[in-house]
């Protein structure tokens, strides 16, 4: 069931980028009345940044968006498990 | 029968309005409330008789307390313990929500998305002022990776915000949906027993007994993760890059 939470926690990301993505277009048109342009461009920014959530989450950098080095005790404690945490 | 998303239903208890806003006291509201008292018993009682040798309580309030500050130590540092405060408050409130979800006729406050939204909005923007505060206009760096060449900022800087700005979001739906897909799950089974009579129904209410004990599962997980994340988001916060 590990495996599952894993999928379900990806999953999440990459929709959760999209979903901002695309709300921020649609309001940016609906307030600039600029037809589907900025929708357009969101949606594809949105994707990206969900693919780049992804692959941060899956390769365990501070196991979801951003850079933050692990702490001190964190890095150890990947050391002797070799794997982060779920 | 009830159908398998009754349960979910928000119910005024006290009906309170607000200069228009709809403020009623919810079963939700009851249910938080419930946690939060149960919360401030289970730790004010077990931790009465401070004894060196803890009792059955007392180690369950230690081992909580001491989970948490671990968790904060290894995943944001020294200087994440004058935070430890929030994150075991919030760490007790999800568990609390969740757990209580699973005693029969209750209500659970985190299969909602504006209670876990609320939650989530109110960790990014703390951790967003925390990294303000902290390093002022160097936090902008953080929307710039270092090492990457200059004319792919125009295209990553828009990435990289919608990828900030998608925290609350993930967060927020991974617990609202785990929750309500289990509690989902459970009562569509249990709807099942009985139409099957005596002979088939031990299938589903065998199904709803694993599922329960998953359930279980489940509750301390995503209240685990919502954590750990509001930790990783923390240090993120502290030190950037």
């Amino acid at each position: 069931m590990a495996g599952f939470g894993l999928a379900f926690r990806i999953g999440v990301e990459l929709v959760a980028a999209l979903v901002v993505g695309v709300g921020i277009g649609l309001l940016l048109d609906n307030w600039l009345e600029t037809g589907p342009w900025f929708l357009v461009a969101f949606f594809f920014l949105g994707a990206a940044a969900g693919v780049l959530n992804v692959y941060r989450a899956a390769s365990g950098i501070g196991l979801g968006p951003g850079y933050g080095e692990p702490a001190e005790g964190k890095r150890q404690a990947k050391k002797d498990n070799g794997d982060a945490p779920t | 029968m009830a159908g398998p998303l009754k349960q979910f239903e928000v119910n005024a208890l006290v009906p309170v309005e607000l200069g228009g806003v709809d403020a009623s006291f919810t079963n939700a509201s009851l249910f938080m409330v419930i946690a939060v008292l149960a919360i401030t018993f289970f730790l004010t009682v077990s931790m009465r008789r401070r004894s060196l040798v803890p009792g059955r309580w007392q180690s369950l309030a230690e081992l909580s307390y001491e989970f948490i500050a671990g968790m904060v130590r290894d995943n944001v540092g020294s200087e994440g313990r004058r935070y430890f405060p929030f994150v075991f408050s919030l760490f007790m409130f999800i568990l609390f929500g969740n757990m209580i979800g699973l005693i029969p006729y209750s209500f659970t406050p985190t299969s909602h998305i504006i209670v876990t939204f609320a939650m989530a909005i109110f960790v990014f923007v703390g951790v967003t002022i925390v990294a303000i505060i902290r390093h002022r206009l160097h936090f902008l760096s953080f929307f710039l990776p270092p090492g990457v060449p200059v004319v792919m900022a125009p295209i990553l800087i828009p990435i990289e915000i919608l990828s900030y700005l998608s925290r609350p979001v993930s967060l927020s739906i991974r617990l609202f949906a785990n929750m309500m897909a289990g509690h989902t799950m459970l009562k569509v089974f249990a709807g099942f027993v009985v139409p099957l009579g005596i002979i088939g129904g031990w299938a589903p209410l065998a199904v709803d007994v694993a599922l329960t004990g998953f359930e279980f599962l489940v509750a301390f997980l995503q209240a685990y993760v919502f954590t750990i994340l509001t930790c990783l988001y923390l240090n993120d916060a502290i030190h950037l890059h």
